[in-house]
C-alpha cells in the first residue's frame, strides 16, 4: 500500500467522518420540511446530472431509457399506492349502523331545536 | 363489517390501483430490457408517452380542483348575498 493511496484513503475517511457529523448536527437542527426539500434537491440533482451525462458516465443504453422517466414513475406509482390505501380502508371500515343512525337523529334534533332558537342555515 | 357499496367502491380502487401499477411498471422498467423484436412491445405505446400521459392527468387534475373550489365559492357567496 503506497503512502498516497494511505494519505487518499485518510483523506476519504475524515471527510466522510466529517459530513457524518454535519448531517446528524443538521438532522436534529433542521425542521421536517427542510429535510424533505433537502432530499428531493439531492435526489433531484442527481437524476438531472445523470440523465443529461454530465457526469461522463457510460451508462449502457437501456439504463438511460429506464432513467429518464424516473420521477414521472415515482409519482405515478406514488398515487397507486394513496389510492390503494384508500380502496382498502373503505373496504375494511366497520360501520357501526347503530351509532349512525342515533348520531342522525342527535343531528336532526339539534337543527330543529337552533331553527326554533332563530338560526337561519 | 363494511356496507356492500363501500366493499364494492374500495376493492375497486384496489383493482384500478393495481392494474395500473403493473401496465406502468411493465411500461418503463421492464420494456428497455426487453428485445425490440418481442411481440409485447405491440402493447405499449411509444415511450414519450409514458411521461406525456401522467402529467397531461396530473394538469386535468388541477383543473377540475381549481373548478370545483371556483363553483363552491361562488356558490357561498351567492348564499351570503341572498340572507342580505
Amino acid at each position: 500500500l503506497s503512502l498516497g493511496g494511505l494519505r487518499l484513503s485518510l483523506v476519504r475517511f475524515s471527510f466522510l467522518l466529517l459530513r457524518g457529523a454535519l448531517f446528524s448536527f443538521l438532522a436534529v437542527t433542521m425542521t421536517k420540511l427542510a429535510q424533505w426539500l433537502w432530499g428531493l434537491a439531492i435526489l433531484g440533482s442527481t437524476w438531472a446530472a445523470l440523465t443529461t451525462g454530465a457526469l461522463g458516465l457510460e451508462l449502457p443504453l437501456s439504463c438511460q431509457e429506464v432513467l429518464w422517466p424516473l420521477p414521472a414513475y415515482l409519482l405515478v406509482s406514488a398515487g397507486c399506492y394513496a389510492m390503494a390505501t384508500v380502496g382498502y380502508r373503505v373496504a375494511t371500515f366497520h360501520d357501526c349502523e347503530d351509532a349512525a343512525r342515533e348520531l342522525q337523529s342527535q343531528i336532526q334534533e339539534a337543527r330543529a331545536d337552533l331553527a326554533r332558537r332563530g338560526l337561519r342555515f | 363489517q363494511a356496507t356492500g357499496t363501500d366493499q364494492v367502491v374500495g376493492l375497486g380502487l384496489v383493482a384500478v390501483s393495481l392494474i395500473i401499477f403493473t401496465y406502468y411498471t411493465a411500461w418503463v422498467i421492464l420494456l428497455p430490457f426487453i428485445d425490440s423484436q418481442h411481440v409485447i412491445h405491440k402493447y405499449f405505446l411509444p415511450r414519450a408517452y409514458a411521461v406525456a400521459i401522467p402529467l397531461a392527468a396530473g394538469l386535468l387534475l388541477l383543473l377540475f380542483v381549481g373548478l370545483f373550489i371556483t363553483y363552491v365559492m361562488l356558490k357561498s357567496e351567492r348564499v351570503t348575498k341572498k340572507a342580505q
